[in-house]
């Protein structure tokens, strides 16, 4: 076990230092990001003394060694545009994405996974045709436009929802979270059903092939045989056995929906760290753009960490291979 | 399950109530749906537009700009030249801080003082870069002492902020936007801001001048444009700015909406490249050729007449625009009256072209960005189809912003087309950066990625730069337009024009050239 997460975090290094290299390369590639940020009425003068401060003079290697040697220091730097420390930026605008992505997951779980099941348990009823259709839409439509439908019918129309933003927040273990009031939930509902619905679709498909498959199998008929319900057949066969893809790809999606949920964030307002890291990438405010990759480098592998350790609770012929 | 049904439906009707709760906001407070924000509330930090914009409720600039940009008394009542490199300013008495103590000629010098010291990278030093010393005379008389002689200072203290001398020259960005050093004389108090989140305002009863209407404001950043019209058409805010041109349309026949426009100091121009040889050279006949054809006057003024300025306006910017014919508004400060309006003739430019040698036209490549201004990508590639009447291959190629600006610096482009705002409302600003020979000792034409230089405008710059007298200089600033314009070292085409949308019969929105949303000026609708 202890050798697994030794493993596991120098795999993590490996991808950090990766990543580091890659986004320094490619934001010399695009140019200067004094350039983009500079105020046109500047002369010659100031953009050298401006470059110069910022260190942007440097050879490249040498820029980039200054930034690991601070960050082994644990110093990730300042924001170019806020000159704030990028980790208290990037997690002032943590909480929000955080319970936005869980609340879509949550979403799309509670609905893909029944509707899933009961699409391949009955492969050719009208209700699995009309579900199967439905997860077609959840991933071919555009994330962007569905969220301009939610808020015309919802918010303009109906006048039900508001169009957008975040609601009040309340202190939770040290986290501003708005999901604990009513009206903090109202802001988070369109959000993340929009955001929801790609997952919805993937995993509605996803359940129904594993289903469809062990619904043949030997031991669904044996079970049957044995005269167990077939709610027992279903929750407690299948499910089990259709699990491991699921949950694959459950801890993916909660990843990139953690990490890049930016075109929700970006319809609806939601202040969290997707526009965070587009805006800086607009402005090529550098020690934001790798700090942020970094993290999401991190949570990818905690995730992925996570997802392993359930495997082996959920089929133990893993757990054996582990041990032994 | 059943259970869970009930459930929802109570969560369902429970949140109808809250949300309805929620809009029911007293007539006192104004929400503004703005598409951008500060970077920071330290009103020294940085040179960007929204900054000072969202910034200007909280603190008073020593001279203040009326809506057209031309100069008005602000924290200085008056402003005059003693000799040839000392302004003296007169400051505003009996003027209260947000925390009680009084304004005095000291706080004014600690806050130029102070601009070196924390400005970050969209750097506010081009504000005082001309400033020597300044001295607090007495208590309300401030002498500024210029390095050279400055007539334009007075423009420059436009955006100089007054923050109190008790903050301290230790206060950073995070003193300022927790609030503790937010400590201005505006007609505002800060309560609350986070980055690209609301910035939250009270009004301040102590103001000095005109009481404004709103007792509370809340001033949201909702950079996407569908998102912010949503906010508008669903009652989230009362006030939306940099309403898109298709909304525009929509709008006006909306009867929930009053829709208001304003023309803008953002003009889109052309710039030829005129350097020996370009970046990448012309095409003629799909072979490169040697020269450059942008050097030659006939062919700029080809390019100028083959561009049909009211279609673009009509058409691309769907009426949001005016046709332009010099690089900002005529009523600013060193703006001609006597250019014509540019003509629009394909034939004649056909002719300048065979005269010049190019019977066959040319092959070209033409950048702008594609996300700075509304229509700037579709205004491009429209001028490409233009010049293709006149017999030219012009590649138009809209990019980012992000990776035009470098690209535009390092001179990679043999012509661009980019838009230009005379923030400062005189023509020193645009021209002297713009068309003025690149001159890193004068840090004059600092943007003249294009090569251009002729003596005569550089000399009639640099005279206007020393002449105290502004009538003189007014007529200095006038000959530069009519020389660079007619000489298309920049081809000036469309003015852009501004709308901001708020709910019927609210308020009034005054246009200002400059394009910002000010709360205190928005009066209610009586």
């Amino acid at each position: 076990m202890i050798g697994f997460l030794i493993q596991r975090i120098l795999q993590a290094l490996l991808v950090i230092v990766a990543m580091s290299v890659i986004v320094f390369l490619g934001v010399y590639a695009i140019g200067n990001p004094i350039d983009v940020m500079i105020d046109p009425a500047s002369d010659q003068a100031l953009r050298e003394a401006l470059i110069h401060r910022y260190g942007l003079d440097l050879p490249l290697i040498q820029q980039y060694f200054v930034f690991m040697n601070n960050m082994l220091h644990g110093d990730l730097g300042e924001s170019f545009i806020y000159r704030l420390p990028v980790l208290s930026l990037i997690f002032s605008r943590f909480p929000a994405t955080l319970e936005l992505a869980l609340c879509a997951m949550l979403i799309a779980t509670c609905l893909g996974i029944p509707l899933g099941l009961w699409a391949g348990y009955k492969p050719d009823a009208l209700s699995s045709k009309a579900i199967m259709a439905f997860s077609v839409l959840g991933f071919s439509v555009p994330t962007f436009w569905v969220g301009l439908l939610l808020i015309m019918t919802f918010a303009v129309e109906l006048g039900w929802l508001p169009s957008g933003g975040r609601g009040p927040t309340a202190n939770v273990l040290g986290m501003n979270l708005s999901v604990t009031s009513l009206e903090g939930l109202s802001y988070i509902i369109l959000p993340a059903l929009n955001l929801a619905l790609f997952k919805l679709g993937l995993l509605i498909r996803l359940t129904r092939a594993g289903t469809v498959e062990v619904m043949s199998s030997d031991y669904v008929r044996f079970a049957r045989a044995q005269g167990l319900s077939e709610g027992k057949v279903v929750g407690l066969h299948v499910l089990k056995n259709i699990s491991i893809p699921i949950v694959t790809v459950f801890g993916l999606e909660l990843g990139s929906t953690l990490a890049f949920a930016v075109v929700t964030e970006t319809v609806f307002n939601w202040p969290g760290m997707g526009k965070l890291i587009i805006d800086s990438i607009t402005v090529l405010d550098r020690p934001v753009m790798v700090a942020y990759l970094i993290l999401v480098v991190f949570l990818f592998v905690l995730i992925n960490l996570a997802v392993d350790l359930i495997y082996g609770q959920l089929d133990p012929r893993i757990r054996v291979k582990a041990s032994s | 399950m059943k259970l869970n049904f009930k459930l929802g439906g109570a969560l369902a009707v429970a949140l109808l109530a809250g949300t309805m709760l929620g809009h029911s906001a007293s007539a006192q407070t104004l929400t503004m749906g703005l598409r951008a924000g500060p970077d920071s509330i330290d009103p020294h930090w940085s040179t960007l537009g929204s900054q000072a914009e969202a910034l200007r409720h909280i603190f008073d600039t020593v001279v203040m700009a009326d809506e057209n940009l031309q100069l008005k008394p602000g924290l200085a009542t008056s402003w005059k030249p003693v000799d040839d490199t000392t302004w003296e300013f007169k400051i505003r008495e009996g003027v209260k801080f947000h925390d009680g103590s009084e304004l005095t000629a000291e706080d004014v010098k600690f806050s130029i003082d102070r601009i070196p010291v924390v400005t970050g990278p969209m750097s506010m030093t081009i504000y005082t870069k001309q400033v020597k010393e300044t001295k607090a005379v007495d208590k309300y008389t401030l002498h500024v002492i210029t390095k050279a002689p400055a007539p334009t200072l007075p423009n420059d203290f436009v955006r100089l902020f007054v923050v109190s001398k008790s903050v301290g020259m230790e206060a950073r960005n995070e003193q300022f936007n927790s609030g503790k050093a937010a400590i201005g004389t505006g007609p505002y108090k800060f309560v609350s801001w986070e980055p690209k989140g609301d910035l939250v305002l009270e009004r301040f009863d102590g103001y000095w001048g005109e009481k404004p209407h709103w007792q509370k404001v809340v001033r949201k950043e909702i950079p996407n444009d569908p998102a912010r019209m949503a906010a508008l058409k669903s009652g989230q805010v009362d006030l939306v700015n940099y309403v898109p041109a298709t909304d525009y349309a929509a709008m006006q026949k909306d009867k929930a909406v009053d829709t208001f426009i304003a023309d803008t100091v953002y003009f889109m121009n052309i710039t030829p490249n005129v350097k020996e040889a370009l970046p990448k050279p012309a095409k003629v006949d799909g072979k490169e050729i040697t020269e450059n054809p942008l050097r030659d006057a006939k062919v700029r003024e080809a390019l100028d007449l083959a561009i049909d300025r009211k279609t673009l306006v009509r058409v691309v910017l769907e009426g949001l625009g005016r046709p332009a014919n010099q690089l900002m508004p005529t009523n600013f400060f060193g703006g001609s009256k006597n250019l014509p309006e540019r003509p629009y003739n394909v034939q004649k430019a056909k002719e300048l072209l065979a005269a010049a040698g190019y019977p066959k036209g040319f092959e070209l490549d033409f950048f702008c960005t594609n996300n700075r201004l509304p229509g700037d990508a579709a205004v491009c590639e429209a001028l490409s189809q233009m010049w293709a009447r006149a017999g030219l291959k012009i590649n138009a190629n809209a990019l980012n912003g992000t990776v035009f600006f470098p690209a535009q610096q390092k001179g990679e482009f043999p012509m661009w087309m980019s838009g230009w705002g005379t923030l400062t409302g005189e023509a020193s600003y645009t021209y002297g950066s713009l068309v003025h020979t690149a001159d890193p000792k004068t840090g004059l034409g600092a943007f003249n990625k294009q090569s251009y230089s002729n003596p005569e405008v550089d000399a009639l710059l640099e005279e206007g730069a020393r002449t105290m007298d502004d009538t003189k200089r007014r007529a200095l600033f006038e000959k530069v337009t009519d020389i660079s314009m007619n000489d298309r070292a920049l081809i000036p085409t469309v003015q852009l024009q501004t709308v901001w949308a708020a709910k019927k019969g609210m308020m009034t929105v005054p246009p200002r050239v400059d394009q910002e949303t000010l709360a205190y000026e928005i009066k209610p609708k009586s």
